[in-house]
This record gives structure tokens, C-alpha cells and sequence, in this order.
């Protein structure tokens, strides 16, 4: 228990509060998406932090190698979704998907 | 420990700036500028490996992506946000970070330290040894995430 671990963390919930406050009122889809980034980062910065503050590092590199792997995984798919609704919708807000039927 | 301070001040500023500017390919730079300083405090805090991956792949490739997906989704009117998005945005930030403190306080001392001696060995003895299964995993999600861009982007047949 070290005070920079708090310092580590309190940093890491403006991260989480930037990220969530993209999710819950933005409407372009590509907005939300780079908030979902911003909030993958302050997991990333937690994990590697409490490694850092418990002299587990190596550890937690391997865990945060891990977290970035998926991910990459999820950018690349998500971002094809959002080319597929782009191409069906012609537009990027998020409102239109709620009108889609079938 | 200024210095890291200052890194991660940076990190939250350009997370707001890539959240709230209009112009998407300036929020994508701002993101990965906030991934490289991200790499760099991984640097400084030990984890050369981590801030490799961070540096590489997260402000590089999925840039990369980013860039890639605005360039084909070109739109003629832009999508409104609603204007009340950049006033109440300071608020919620620093109301979440104050609940966040105050409840972090009482809750963080009640965790209990795992029992366990400090690390030993070297990095690749920790990803390759201990961590074996997490690899399994990795390729799993790979494999995932390659199949799912293949689907979404197959061609159609013609009869259809």
C-alpha cells in the first residue's frame, strides 16, 4: 500500500470517468468507440500500477501483453461493424441503428 | 515522481481532447498521443515489454485502423452532438472523480495483501511458465477477431 499507488489509481478514474462520459452521451460510433479505448486504457494502467505498488511487475506486464492483445482483437472487429453499418445506414449515428427493422 | 505525474496529467488531457474535439481525425492523433505517453510511464515504471506493445500496437496499429475506418466512412452532414455534451462534461468529471475518492478510501485499506514472496526470474520465464494458458487464450481471441473481420467483409455470392 503505497500513497503513488493511489495517485496510480486516481488517475486511472478520470481515465474510466472520460471513457464512460463518451459512452453515455455521445452519438457518433466512432466517438463511442475511441471512449471504449479511453476506458481500455485506465485498465491497462490499473493493472500495470497495482503490479508496480505490490512488486509483481512482470506479472502484470504479462497480464496488461494480455489485455492488448484482446484488445487489438476487438478494435479490428468492431471497427469492420461499423464499416458494415456504415455501408447499410449511410450515416455513422448511432440513433438510426434503434430505427433499423428485421 | 513529478515526472510521472506530468506523464499521466498528459495521458487524461489528450483522453479529453481525442473525447470532445469534432473533428475525428484530430481525436484519433489525440488517442494515440495519449497511448505513447501511456508507454512511455510504462517505460519508467519497469515494464520495457508492456510499453513496447503499448507504443507499437495500441498508438500505432489501431491508429492505423482508426484512420483507415473514417477515411471510408466519409459523411457529408456530420453527426450532431447534442450541445449540452462539452458543459456538462467538467461536472460529471469532477463528481466522479470526488465519489470515486471518497469511496476508494474506505474501501482500498480493506483489501487484503496476497500472501506470496517478491518475483524472481526474468520476464520471459513469467509470460512462458506461469502464464502458459493466458497464451492458449490469446490465440483463441486472435483467431476470434481474424474470423469475424473475414465474415463480415466476404463477398456475396451471385445467385444472391
Amino acid at each position: 500500500m503505497s500513497e503513488t499507488w493511489f495517485v496510480y489509481l486516481g488517475f486511472a478514474a478520470g481515465l474510466l470517468a472520460v471513457g464512460l462520459y463518451t459512452l453515455l452521451t455521445m452519438r457518433n460510433v466512432i466517438k463511442l468507440f475511441i471512449g471504449i479505448e479511453v476506458v481500455s486504457k485506465a485498465v491497462s494502467l490499473v493493472l500495470l500500477s497495482t503490479g508496480f505498488a505490490r512488486d509483481h511487475i512482470l506479472l502484470a506486464q504479462s497480464l496488461v501483453i494480455s489485455f492488448i492483445v484482446v484488445e487489438v482483437s476487438l478494435v479490428a472487429t468492431a471497427l469492420a461493424l461499423i464499416i458494415n453499418i456504415y455501408q447499410k445506414t449511410n450515416s455513422l449515428d448511432v440513433r438510426t441503428l434503434a430505427k433499423l427493422k428485421g | 515522481m513529478t515526472g510521472n505525474i506530468a506523464l499521466l496529467s498528459g495521458v487524461v488531457l489528450f483522453s479529453i481532447l481525442a473525447v470532445l474535439a469534432k473533428d475525428l481525425i484530430k481525436s484519433a492523433i489525440s488517442l494515440a498521443v495519449a497511448s505513447l505517453l501511456l508507454g512511455i510511464l510504462f517505460f519508467l515504471m519497469g515494464a520495457p515489454y508492456a510499453a513496447v506493445f503499448e507504443i507499437s500496437v495500441v498508438a500505432g496499429l489501431i491508429t492505423v485502423l482508426f484512420m483507415l475506418t473514417i477515411a471510408l466512412t466519409k459523411t457529408d452532414g456530420e453527426v450532431r452532438e447534442s450541445k449540452a455534451v462539452k458543459i456538462v462534461f467538467p461536472l460529471f468529471f469532477i463528481a466522479f472523480i470526488v465519489i470515486d475518492v471518497l469511496v476508494m478510501k474506505n474501501l482500498l485499506p480493506k483489501i487484503q495483501v496476497l500472501a506470496g514472496a517478491a518475483e524472481t526470474g526474468t520476464f520471459g520465464e513469467v509470460l512462458w511458465k506461469q502464464r502458459t494458458f493466458d497464451l492458449v487464450g490469446q490465440l483463441a481471441v486472435i483467431l476470434a477477431g481474424v474470423f469475424a473481420v473475414l465474415a463480415l467483409f466476404r463477398k456475396r455470392n451471385k445467385d444472391e
